[in-house]
């Protein structure tokens, strides 16, 4: 018994001791998120949660600055070859998880693997190639003249091109991508990012740990090991963060808000979102919203003004369209059009008078008070004698519904990702065309064309006014034929302790920077 | 037949029950207080100012709004609005009788199986006995709570949104009532084993009755005392356990919300001001279960034959 218990302390010494070893980076941060990634496989979504866990795992060639500049990452210096070509070089000496080293083919891989990423290729389609000169630099090109070269950059993430090759012990490629399946990528990361993930359990616990390795010695961060816990409940997340059961938070329902102000242990930080909240009307579904009087009836029955007020407690811009003021696309003129009495006779035009049933679909952990709104929604069709059958779900479930688009109207939340309204329309708008990936989400089914075209136009237009112009006709359009519903921007917040520095770190893209955070 | 009635009356005003009753304030005064709350969730359709179920009726601006008495309140919302802005009173008379109905369905149905199965294992015994009673065993080692949980997910899973909404009334008293049978089956074997040994079982064996007619007509009303006792505390358990269902999100749907998924919708806000939405039909709640529970306390001494024919 004695042995036992000698071995027992010994063990414990042992195990606590290699602690004590690292000077610089200490720190142990606990973080709440409303959900954890669903996946590991960066390529896998597009979506906010997994551009996250990029920033941590994985270090994209050059990313935003809060003011919305760029900041040189694992891309050290880049310059125009010609108005098609971009020359990058690679910085240097950066070693991935699995102590690789990053080259130009571990950006080529990449590359290759986003092309053909169902979610992702939409964005890469202006590109054509990529062409390596030598092991740290290489060449993105363009087939047209494109402008948001370096926006798109931003989501380039070199992944460890050797660790992804090969097949596994089942005889599974390595890179393959399976969306919601087991692929390996899905379970197992290698990047050049700040943080490690040494444990995994899908909706419970993730932690990382502190790359020892990490190319980025000038970073100030100093947090060894980060625990992220999903909790899915608002008022429980802030709870946590208020009772010391966690350092930091997000999303802040905006009920709590003021809650968090006057905790003196506590700070939040708040900024005006650009992400638009949105509900498409499936019309492969449902015929009643093939007819555009049946769609525009919908967004007349819509109170965007009392959800940004009452649900949101103000904490959101209500909206009629997709982009937000500031974006090239955005169109003063439009405004929300909530009338009852206007819908109810658009409903008896278009013969629905006694209306129809429809189910509608939500996520309940994505965006602030998702499911609430959703709810909200349906109480309000039903004055068009729309009846409503809602479902919410967590995001893990949610996406595999929404891809399948089962729902005859779903809620998605979209913040483009160039920071350029053609974006919205790209992903939220254009017709389906599953090889191009354009429409990937576009969950009504809308199709027009000629909007398409014009999008298309737009973007290849250097001069700023045209382009402007265009894209304001195009918001236009979408709102005369009521092709969504739009909602409102959502604000972003977040809270943290007062010794944990969030707000240097923080930006409006909702891409938290925690590699360069500083715990006090 | 009047008389016959009458005389039922009579016999009843002679009885213990009612002399007991009459002299056992805390008795009365719940049972009053049940009498009303029951009353008004049955009639809420004619009580209630709106109809919660139906959302064509609901302003999202009237979203919470204070009970009357705060500053901001409206006087059409007596006890303010909720997140939604559906009138809480309505709501709170309509959820009360929801979550009556699952109490009273749930109790029914385990007094159903509990009831047969009781009679079954005390009075044939054996085999019978063995079997039925290992399986009431095996699952009230299974805490309720827990096997409503994966029955309900199951269900909801299977069934779609929509579906389980339609349904999850009747669900959620198959769930509760299948998941506590034992409690009830058990006592109904403890007085069956002592009643079976009495001279009138073998009387009316002699007599030739068949079995069935012995069990039910013979040994049953006599073991009704005790299967009332418990039958009243499990009403108020079988509340809680929906109350408790409906929190995690697994019982009653928000659009025709009980007590339970009330209490969960306002859990968001409790904290941040609009304490009414929890609170309100929080208290309903708790008095409702403690009304049902001081009753079945004074039913359980007035019932026990130790402490007045003694």
């Amino acid at each position: 018994m004695k042995k036992l218990l000698a071995a027992f302390i010994g063990t414990m010494a042992l195990a606590t001791a290699p602690v004590a070893l690292s000077a610089e980076a200490t720190k142990e941060l606990k973080m709440a998120y409303d959900a954890d990634p669903v996946t590991l496989d960066i390529h896998e979504q597009l979506s906010g949660g997994i551009l996250q866990l990029s920033h941590m795992s994985f270090d994209p060639l050059v990313r935003w600055t809060q003011e919305l500049d760029f900041e040189p990452r694992l891309a050290e210096s880049w310059t125009r070859v010609d108005d098609k070509t971009m020359r990058f070089k690679l910085r240097e000496g950066v070693k991935f998880h699995s102590g690789n080293e990053l080259t130009a083919k571990d950006v080529k891989f990449t590359y290759d693997r986003l092309k053909e990423s169902q979610d992702f290729k939409a964005i890469f389609k202006p590109f054509s190639g990529i062409n390596i000169i030598d092991d740290y630099t290489f060449e993105l090109v363009t087939s047209e003249p494109f402008p948001l070269l370096l926006n798109t950059a931003t989501y380039i993430f070199p992944l460890d091109s050797e660790f992804y090759s090969g097949e596994t012990e089942d005889g599974k490629m390595k890179g393959a991508i399976l969306k919601h399946g087991n692929s390996f990528a899905s379970d197992n990361l290698s990047g050049t990012g700040p943080y490690r993930v040494t444990s995994r359990q899908q909706g419970v616990r993730m932690e990382f740990e502190r790359f020892a390795n990490y190319w980025d010695e000038e970073s100030p961060g100093n947090v060894k090991k980060i625990v992220l816990t999903p909790i899915k409940e608002n008022n429980t997340r802030v709870s946590a963060l208020l009772s010391g059961g966690v350092d930091f938070i997000a999303p802040v329902p905006p009920t709590d808000l003021d809650r968090i102000k006057r905790d003196k242990n506590s700070d939040l930080v708040t900024m005006s979102g650009t992400r638009i909240i949105m509900f498409h009307m499936n019309q492969d579904r449902v015929e009643a919203f093939k007819n555009p009087k049946v769609r525009q009836a919908v967004a007349y029955a819509i109170n965007q003004e009392g959800i940004a007020a009452k649900i949101m407690k103000g904490f959101a811009t209500p909206a009629a369209q997709l982009s937000p003021a500031g974006y090239q696309g955005y169109n003063e003129s439009l405004k929300p059009r909530y009338d009852v009495k206007k819908a109810q006779e658009l409903m008896k035009e278009a013969g629905y008078e006694d209306g129809f049933t429809i189910t509608m679909m939500a996520p309940n952990n994505r965006y602030v008070n998702d499911d609430k709104i959703a709810q909200a929604a349906a109480a309000m069709l039903a004055r068009i004698n729309i009846k409503v059958d809602l479902k919410t779900l967590p995001k893990a479930q949610y996406w595999p519904e929404f891809d399948n688009r089962s729902g005859d109207m779903m809620l998605i939340g979209w913040h483009a990702d160039t920071e350029d309204s053609a974006n919205f329309y790209e992903f939220l708008t254009f017709c389906t065309e599953a090889g191009s990936g354009a429409g990937q989400y576009n969950a009504g089914n809308y199709c027009n064309p000629e909007i398409d075209a014009l999008v298309a136009k737009a973007n290849v237009e250097t001069d700023i006014e045209k382009r402007t112009a265009m894209l304001q006709e195009v918001e236009q359009r979408l709102y005369d034929d009521a092709a969504f519903v739009p909602l409102h921007w959502q604000d972003l917040a977040w809270a943290s302790k007062k010794n944990v520095k969030i707000e240097p770190i923080l930006n409006v893209m909702n891409f938290p920077y925690l590699g360069d955070l500083i715990v006090e | 037949m009047t008389t016959a009635t009458l005389s039922r009356w009579n016999r009843f005003r002679e009885s213990f029950l009612w002399y007991s009753f009459k002299r056992d304030k805390v008795a009365i005064a719940s049972f009053i207080v049940l009498l009303l709350m029951v009353f008004a969730a049955v009639f809420a359709p004619l009580f209630a100012p709106t109809n919660p179920y139906d959302l064509a009726q609901i302003d999202i601006m009237n979203s919470e709004l204070p009970p009357v008495g705060m500053p901001g309140a409206d006087a059409a919302f007596p006890l303010g609005t909720d997140a939604q802005g559906r009138d809480m009173l309505s709501t709170i008379l309509y959820g009360t009788r929801v979550s009556l109905l699952i109490g009273f369905g749930a109790v029914v149905l385990q007094a159903a199986l509990g009831i047969l199965f009781g009679l079954l294992a005390g009075y044939l015994g054996g085999r019978v006995d063995s079997i039925l009673m290992r399986i009431a065993d095996v699952q009230l080692s299974f805490s309720t709570l827990m096997v409503a949980i994966i029955v309900g997910a199951v269900f909801k899973a299977s069934f779609g949104n929509l579906m389980f909404g339609e349904i999850a009334i009747y669900m959620l008293i198959f769930i509760i009532g299948v998941a506590e049978w034992p409690q009830i089956a058990r006592t109904v074997r403890a007085s069956v084993l002592a009643e079976k040994k009495k001279e009138y079982v073998d009387a009316a064996k002699v007599m030739g009755y068949r079995t069935n007619r012995i069990m039910f007509r013979h040994i049953l009303p006599n073991t009704l005392s005790p299967i009332f006792v418990i039958a009243t505390v499990q009403i108020a358990n079988a509340i809680i356990s929906e109350a408790a269902l409906s929190f995690l999100g697994l019982g009653m749907p928000e659009t025709q919300p009980s007590l339970g998924s009330l209490i969960k919708s306002g859990f968001d806000y409790i904290q941040s001001g609009s304490w009414w939405i929890t609170l309100i039909p929080g208290l309903v709640l708790v008095v409702l279960v403690l009304v049902i529970n001081l009753l079945g306390d004074w039913l359980r001494d007035v019932m026990n034959p130790r402490l007045y024919k003694g």
